[in-house]
């Protein structure tokens, strides 16, 4: 009923291949962008920004650049956070050296310097694959956060060895810094998160993405057909990279506000991973509900507590919350393997059909 | 999905801010950013412990502060940071101070005390040129900031005349993270002053337990003292590697946070003779301490275990509330009010008066070092004594050593005003005179 597709005739093969082939996918998008855009930020406090909105946006993109890389192009890579925190790192440079500098940008500037570190440790994927290529890619992960430490101009000799994020205006109003606020803080990261979230649906949907989807399923195959190993895989490299050192430079720059060395280490890599995992290996919807629910979950669970006024410690809080979240983990893995992604593809589905099934 | 949760995100927020309106009157709202999870949770209990137990107990003793309950709440962060910012957001509607505890959390929330208007309240630790109260008006690291600690522990092992050090070797062990690399401009500025060499040594967070090839550079480059600036499971594997290589225990000094009672269990008597700087030291026998036992313990509000009691990370969290409660009581007595607003207890931390008198009448004789802050400065400067492992609990062994503030001033104004150039628009206190 809510889903009926009877009556919505293609009679073009664009209109075939449309990005909605329902109308009703459309409306749902706009009624989501439309709660984005004008719903939650109308509504939301400084807590539910800082703890819930921007860092799910910049942990989806993070994991959508993983996911172009791991979904799609089928490349296994376990340096997501190191190349986020190059992403950071070119972004704070970028910022102290040229302070005139449009924010907007040096992040989006800072995401070639990330690329094309990515594409260089891209290059033993056109020998290795799988387990042995994730190896080579924990080998960025390690060598990236150890140059972070060690090469004190990257942060530009600061005796703490952080990265702090100066006050910067753009266009009269503070977008980045302690002086910004939440909501502009928002709507930059939202603005950045649509746009790059529509490129990569058009990139994947594209000639290139149905190049790396050669690849991931069967490279012999793909290069029997006439796929260009090298520029198919390097270019997933590049574009991954690109999307996650932009989500890297939001992290630091929109969200966090300083950042050690260390805060790139393996765990930021995992959990991106899990985020891209549990959302769904190639698919873009996915990232979005993977990094609600491991990003956001958290943060909600923590705060039931206290709103039903049950006297439990802050510390024992925590730890049920890491046992809910880790049996949540299981239980979606068991319940849909392909992750949440598929889980909304059969709820569409059985909608579609609904309320007379055959 | 999205919608639902966001609904159920805003939801939550709300009763949660509800929750916080439907507090009383007269309750001062002091979160704590603890951390009783995660790999430092061995060193946060204790000191989470004394303080909640001092404002258990002054709860159920005095009815709480100057007439107004302390509102003692901890957020766990488990020295996350990215927890830390979650935290801070959630509890600063009503805070009148943040605790925020790691320095990775200080760094963060430091630039934004001057917009949100809350004090940082980092007893001990921090950013040392935080003591510039008319730089850093929002941030309170009393009663010793770091260099103080680095030069107070030079003073003592060259017996009070640095001079003394020249031609020797000092090397510092420290965690490679900022806490770890504070000392080191310092130290540093220090030696080419004094003429001795300085060698910084750093231990990565996933090295902490394994440090032996920190400790193969120490035993080649034999340095005449080893300082430590370590922290959590680096402690106990350091002390431990030093008794492995037999490293004579009376060249080897810590920093305030590297005398856990618990961090010397395993070592036990070989590791008899380390030294620690302390701004505070155990006194077993004091009134407050009894108070506490009574009120607290035996009333069964708290699960301190009895032997901890005398620990001085036990004792120094008992120490950390109270500085807290008399920027209170200052503002209180200033201001006439009994529930202090952020603003309030600002002036109130800049007013602390902690002397010897003030100790008796708090029942924590010799607990903890006399100190006062002003508006110029923020940390107070008391200085620390210094304590000895004597195979079963720390000792003091020195009388009280006070930092040659000279030293120090100038490293910490530029610093101070590096920082300030940095985050520019950053308000300085013009009002202040000092």
């Amino acid at each position: 009923m809510l889903y009926r597709i009877a009556g919505q005739y293609k009679t073009s093969y664009e209109a075939d291949h449309a990005l909605f082939p329902v109308r009703q996918d459309a409306w749902l998008l706009g009624v989501i962008l439309a709660l984005a855009f004008i719903v939650l930020p109308l509504t939301a406090s400084d807590f539910v920004f800082q703890a819930l909105l921007i860092p799910v946006l910049v942990y989806s993109l993070a994991a959508l650049g993983l996911n172009i890389l791991t979904g799609y192009a089928g490349q296994l890579s376990l340096g997501t956070g190191a190349f986020m925190g190059v992403g950071a790192y070119a972004c704070f440079k970028l910022v102290t050296i040229f302070p005139e500098l449009n924010l907007l940008a040096a992040i989006l500037l800072s995401g070639l310097f990330s690329a094309a570190i990515g594409v260089a440790f891209g290059l033993p994927s056109l020998r290795i694959k799988g387990f042995y290529l994730a190896i080579a890619t924990l080998a960025a992960q390690f060598f990236l956060v150890w140059l972070f430490e060690k090469w004190a101009w990257l942060y530009n000799y600061a005796s703490s060895g952080a990265i702090q994020v100066p006050n910067v205006r753009m266009f009269g109003v503070y977008v980045a810094g302690p002086q910004a606020a939440s909501i502009v803080q928002y709507y930059f990261v939202l603005g950045v998160v649509v746009v790059l979230t529509a490129a990569a649906i058009n990139l994947t949907r594209g000639r290139i993405g149905r190049t790396w989807k050669a690849v991931r399923d069967m490279d012999i195959a793909a290069e029997l057909v006439g796929i260009d190993l090298m520029r198919a895989k390097l270019s997933a490299f590049a574009v991954s990279s690109y999307v996650i050192g932009v989500a890297g430079a939001l992290f630091v720059f929109l969200w966090r506000g300083a950042a050690e060395p260390n805060l790139f280490d393996i765990p930021l890599s995992f959990r991106v991973l899990f985020i891209a995992i549990i959302g769904g290996l190639g698919s873009v919807l996915g990232n979005f509900l993977g990094a609600i629910l491991i990003v956001a979950m958290p943060v909600l669970l923590n705060v039931v507590p206290q709103a039903l006024g049950l006297p439990i410690g802050s510390s024992t809080v925590e730890h049920l919350n890491v046992m809910a979240i880790g049996t949540l983990i299981v239980a979606f893995l068991i319940l849909e393997p392909l992750g949440l992604a598929r889980l909304w593809a059969l709820i569409r589905e059985k909608l579609i059909l609904w309320p007379f099934p055959h | 999905m999205k919608r639902l949760l966001s609904t159920t995100a805003l939801a939550a927020a709300l009763a949660f801010g509800g929750a916080f309106a439907a507090s009383a009157e007269d309750v001062i709202s002091m979160p704590n950013l603890s951390y009783r999870t995660g790999p430092f949770a061995a060193t946060g209990i204790p000191l989470m412990n004394g303080q909640r137990d001092y404002a258990l107990m002054l709860n159920a003793r005095d009815g709480g502060v100057g007439g107004a309950k302390l509102g003692y709440e901890e957020c766990e962060t488990g020295y996350n940071t990215e927890k830390g910012v979650e935290c801070y957001e959630k509890t600063k509607a009503n805070a009148v101070v943040t605790q925020p505890w790691s320095t990775g959390i200080t760094l963060q929330v430091l630039p934004k005390t001057n917009v949100d208007k809350r004090a940082i309240f980092a007893p001990g630790y921090g950013f040392s040129p935080m003591g510039d109260g008319k730089t850093f008006q929002w941030a309170f690291n009393p009663p010793s900031s770091y260099w103080d600690g680095a030069q107070m522990i030079l003073k003592n092992i060259s017996g009070g005349n640095l001079d003394s050090l020249k031609g020797k070797k000092i090397a510092l062990l420290h965690l490679d993270h900022p806490y770890g690399k504070e000392p080191i401009p310092l130290l540093e500025a220090l030696g080419a002053k004094h003429g001795f060499s300085f060698l910084a040594i750093p231990v990565g967070l996933k090295e902490m337990q394994n440090q032996s090839a920190q400790w193969l550079q120490i035993r080649r480059e034999n340095p005449d003292f080893v300082l430590m600036w370590g922290w959590g499971a680096m402690n106990s594997g350091a002390i431990n590697e030093a008794v492995k290589t037999k490293f004579p225990m009376d060249r080897f000094i810590g920093i305030w946070w590297s005398g856990h009672d618990g961090d010397m269990a395993t070592a036990g008597a070989e590791a008899k003779g380390y030294r620690t700087i302390s701004w505070n030291q155990p006194v077993p026998d004091a009134k407050v301490m009894a108070d506490i036992k009574k009120h607290v313990i035996d009333a069964k509000l708290s699960d301190t275990p009895v032997d901890q009691m005398n620990w001085v990370f036990y004792q120094r969290g008992i120490v950390i509330q109270m500085m807290l409660n008399e920027g209170v009581k200052a503002a209180q007595a200033q201001f006439k009010t009994k529930a202090v607003n952020a603003e309030q207890l600002r002036w109130g931390l800049e007013n602390i008066k902690v002397d010897d008198a003030k100790l008796a009448e708090l029942g924590m004789t010799g607990m903890v070092v006399p100190f006062a802050t002003s508006c110029a400065d923020h940390t107070g400067h008391g200085g620390a004594w210094m304590l000895q492992w004597d195979g079963a609990k720390f000792v003091k062994v020195s009388d009280l050593i006070k930092p040659d503030r000279d030293a120090i001033k100038p490293l910490e104004a530029a610093k101070a005003k590096e920082y300030a150039d940095a985050n520019q628009p950053w308000p300085v206190n013009a009002d202040c005179k000092l």
